[in-house]
């Protein structure tokens, strides 16, 4: 049983013996040009300048967003105040 | 010859062969080897102009063959990690053995045994890993190995030594579930 499981160690360790080199498939040149051509139309720097421009326009409108909150907040105390010193006569 | 050497085309005339079984003994799958195959070449397009000439250009064309073989490999494991909820498998070699295995250059009669060995293969460290495919299964010999992992001669030696070992002992673990099987 040992030499039995020894000769099946060797059998699977010699298996790769007589491999023969594989032909990739004919199409696969032109995938690779293809694919530096693309890489060649997105530069990387232009990806980070888009990124650069999305996130500066976020923060952008964030700051917008909470100007106009502030400044809603103001004019309704303002209007109230306003409102508050009117004469007390319901019925005019 | 010096401007040919940087020709795109010519490069890949040159090299293809060599690239793409390299990626086949690295993944087992047809599909897998053209695409990092691809991925070598267009590597290869924008660091020609960086290489320093002090290794050979199928040296250095070798070397950036198994690190992206490597890294394509990583890539596959961890994007199957990534599905936290999923079904979750321990085994990190499980793309590399869950992927079917598609050899075309074993001689049909020993596909079985060479699905196992290859499957074996893919459990052992990287460097033990890649020492055993080129030295063994690629036939380079140890000097060049040496150069191509940028290690010494004696490194690489007892990196397929270990991997001989490692290699033998897992099978001897397989060989009761070979002989369940067959019965």
């Amino acid at each position: 049983m040992i030499m039995e499981k020894e000769n099946w160690i060797e059998t699977v360790m010699e298996s790769t013996n007589g491999i023969t080199k594989v032909t990739p498939s004919k199409t696969l040149f032109s995938k690779i040009t293809f694919k530096i051509n693309q890489e060649k139309k997105v530069s990387p720097q232009t990806i980070w300048l888009v990124a650069a421009s999305i996130l500066v326009l976020v923060l952008l409108n964030i700051a917008a967003i909470k100007t106009q909150r502030f400044s809603k907040q103001e004019t309704s105390s303002v209007y109230l105040s306003g409102t508050l010193n009117q004469s007390n006569q319901l019925y005019q | 010859m010096q401007n040919n050497a940087f020709d795109l085309n010519f490069l890949y005339q040159t090299y293809n062969l060599l690239v793409y079984n390299v990626a086949l003994n690295y993944v087992q799958n047809v599909e897998d080897a053209e695409e990092i195959t691809q991925d070598v070449f267009v590597k290869v397009n924008y660091s020609l102009k960086n290489f320093n000439q002090k290794s050979s250009l199928k040296t250095w064309i070798y070397r950036i063959t198994v690190n992206q073989s490597l890294d394509f490999i990583k890539k596959k494991n961890s994007q199957k990690r990534f599905f936290i909820f999923g079904k979750r498998n321990e085994n990190e070699y499980d793309y590399l053995n869950a992927s079917a295995f598609e050899h075309p250059g074993i001689e049909l009669e020993k596909k079985e045994e060479a699905e196992l060995l290859f499957t074996t293969i893919n459990t052992l460290p990287e460097n033990q890993k890649t020492a055993f495919i080129l030295s063994k299964i690629d036939g380079l010999s140890n000097p060049v190995v040496a150069e191509i992992m940028e290690i010494s001669i004696s490194a690489v030696e007892s990196l397929v030594f270990r991997a001989k070992s490692s290699l033998k002992d897992k099978l001897a673990h397989k060989y009761l579930e070979y002989r369940k099987n067959k019965k």
